[in-house]
């Protein structure tokens, strides 16, 4: 009983730090530019199949593809943004939910059509194995997934703060008016900031990857995790996006350890709509 | 009734289109999958019609059809394997228990304020959990299909051997809720619901309870949902989970846009254009490559939200006025004629 609940919890950890960077690419995407992208969990989904392609094609290991994927996923981001989101910015709010659900049926039959039904796996990767702590045991490749995942939200922290591209975001994302005044062109902006969250999910892709298989409805799991991760942390705090992706994955976890494997949403989507009636903001959010 | 009055354009136009509806059956009568194909067609658009009163009319983009959808097809179907309880029976209170979890769902949703986005997303996972439940609850729902049994009279257990039974049912229902949602529209409900879908606290400080408003028109939506559920487990003769469909009940909610928000006629037009468009092309190019008709119809999709982003019903507002002026001016010219003679 002990021993499951902690291995669960371990578990649970490791993937709640790459849930919290599948989430990053949204919640730089929908904090600042308040575009709802319904499609996020489906940019995962390519990056997926993208890391699939390279990884069998180059015999590479798959959290070597970001080093590919993740150009190949900025130039998706800054097409998608300049030919879809941009004109739905001065649009009606059903306008975006409209486009953006679009652009997931397409993507999702994109990859049927290129890739088929059936689940698409890499080689295991070369930090397969485990670690064993104890009666414990911790996966290689996912521990190593959750240590890039935490370095690159560290990092993607400094560059919000302290960079020139990264303070004209947030500017963007708190007055528009007051910051084309000052010289944001807000156009590229938001494609930066569009083409940036989405080769974020590049890399959590390519890190998925290392230990899981992919097929053209995955998106929808990672959608739904992502949109919870985010409600918990609430907007504008990248360290409380780690603690409720940490959270979050914690609860899939143990649902799936102590109640059945199929039930691995039901207990992500009790804490959602918790989060949504109790407290709207998040638990750490500024707005 | 001033007959003169009755034959506008517009009513014209709507008898035009229920004659077409009720005698296309005759011509394709050979076709199955044609009935078949025509029977959907007339599903989403009774989906798209309900979706126009919670989503159009009151604003909440609700993305949970297929969830009431699903239990009003379980609660059907296992009334109908268990107790052998007619369809028509299971389907009204098919209809009740979707009703009872949308207002579950519901009160604490719209008392605690959650909307807009977040009303959104908690409904599209709602359709995924649901999903989940039937697929862990053995006894109703599970991995494989629960066949519904044919009995004796097909009248009685609501299955029959072709589809044009099922196909006028569900015209017979589209016209209900066609009118449902008419009626609604120039009620104290639909002025309310109208008025908090452009802004809800300037409604509350005129007195408008708006929860309670939001809660009417979600009961009424998942009500219709539900039965049409009924009638979905008994055209397709199983139950299943993959019945709870997030892209499906997504769909509903971009026809009822793409339709025009708040037209009463606007999402079934919208649903029997597009969902008729898409069945052409899985028919043609279905069978070169699986998914491409999905990726085409995405496209338009795509297209008319971006350029007609109020939807076709204006456009066809438009063409109506059109017509009126041209059909009071041929009037008049007549007239001005005698009265010269």
């Amino acid at each position: 009983m002990f021993e499951t609940a902690t291995q669960g919890i371990i578990t649970g950890i490791l993937m709640g730090a790459i849930y919290a960077l599948i989430a990053l690419g949204l919640s730089i995407v929908f904090g600042i530019m308040n575009v709802t992208n319904f499609a996020h969990g489906d940019f995962v989904m390519l990056s997926m199949y993208l890391s699939f392609a390279v990884g069998s094609a180059l015999a590479w290991d798959a959290v070597a593809t970001p080093l590919i994927t993740a150009p190949l996923m900025f130039l998706f981001g800054i097409i998608t943004y300049y030919l879809l989101i941009d004109r739905t910015l001065r649009q009606m709010y059903v306008v975006q939910l409209a486009v953006t659900v679009g652009l997931q049926i397409l993507m999702r039959s994109a990859a049927l059509i290129i890739w088929q039904a059936q689940p698409r796996a890499l080689q295991y990767s070369f930090i397969q194995g485990n670690i064993q702590i104890g009666d414990f045991q911790i996966l290689t490749s996912r521990l190593f997934s959750a240590v890039v995942s935490l370095i690159f939200i560290a990092g993607m922290a400094y560059f919000m703060n302290k960079t020139w591209a990264g303070r004209a975001m947030r500017a963007a994302s708190d007055d528009l008016g007051a910051a084309s005044l000052m010289g944001v062109n807000y156009h590229k902006t938001y494609a930066l900031t569009f083409a940036i969250g989405s080769s974020i999910t590049a890399l959590a892709g390519g890190l998925v990857m290392s230990f899981q298989q992919t097929d053209p409805v995955g998106g929808i799991r990672f959608g739904l995790l992502s949109w919870a991760v985010l409600a918990l942390a609430g907007l504008g705090s990248l360290p409380g996006l780690i603690v409720a992706g940490i959270i979050v994955g914690v609860v899939e976890s143990l649902t799936v350890s102590f109640f059945d494997p199929r039930s691995r949403l039901l207990g992500v989507y009790a804490i959602f709509i918790l989060v949504l009636w109790l407290r709207p903001r998040g638990l750490f959010g500024r707005r | 009734m001033n007959v003169k009055k009755f034959f506008n354009p517009r009513n014209i136009l709507i008898l035009f289109g229920v004659g077409i509806a009720l005698v296309i059956p005759l011509i394709f009568k050979a076709g199955q999958y044609t009935m078949l194909l025509m029977t959907t067609v007339l599903l989403y658009a009774i989906l798209a019609s309900a979706w126009n009163i919670i989503g159009g009319m009151a604003g909440q983009l609700d993305l949970a059809a297929a969830a009431y959808l699903g239990l009003g097809a379980f609660t059907t179907g296992t009334l109908l394997i268990r107790w052998n309880i007619t369809p028509w029976v299971g389907m009204i209170i098919g209809g009740l228990v979707a009703t009872l979890l949308a207002m579950l769902i519901g009160f604490p949703l719209f008392g605690f304020k959650v909307k807009e986005l977040w009303y959104a997303l908690s409904s599209s996972a709602l359709v995924v959990v649901m999903q989940s439940l039937f697929m862990m609850w053995n006894e109703v729902g599970g991995p494989t299909e629960k066949y519904l049994p044919v009995g004796t009279s097909p009248w009685y257990s609501l299955r029959f051997n072709d589809y044009m039974p099922y196909y006028y049912i569900m015209l017979i229902i589209l016209v209900v809720v066609l009118l449902v949602n008419r009626w609604i529209r120039y009620s104290k409900l639909g002025y309310s619901l109208l008025a908090l879908g452009e802004d809800e606290d300037a409604v509350e400080v005129l007195g408008v309870n708006s929860q309670s408003s939001k809660l009417k028109a979600l009961a009424i939506y998942s009500f219709i949902c539900g039965v049409v559920g009924g009638i979905f487990a008994s055209i397709y003769g199983y139950v299943h989970p993959a019945f709870f469909d997030t892209s499906m009940s997504m769909e509903i909610a971009i026809l009822g846009i793409v339709g025009g928000m708040g037209f009463i006629y606007g999402p079934a037009l919208a649903a029997i254009v597009m969902v008729s468009f898409r069945e052409v092309l899985r028919a043609s190019l279905g069978s070169q490559l699986a998914g491409l008709y999905l990726a085409v119809y995405a496209i338009i999709l795509i297209v008319v939200a971006l350029y007609q982003p109020r939807g076709i019903a204006p456009l066809v507002e438009r063409g109506i006025k059109k017509a009126q002026t041209y059909f009071v001016e041929l009037t008049r010219g007549r007239r001005a004629d005698i009265k010269s003679s």
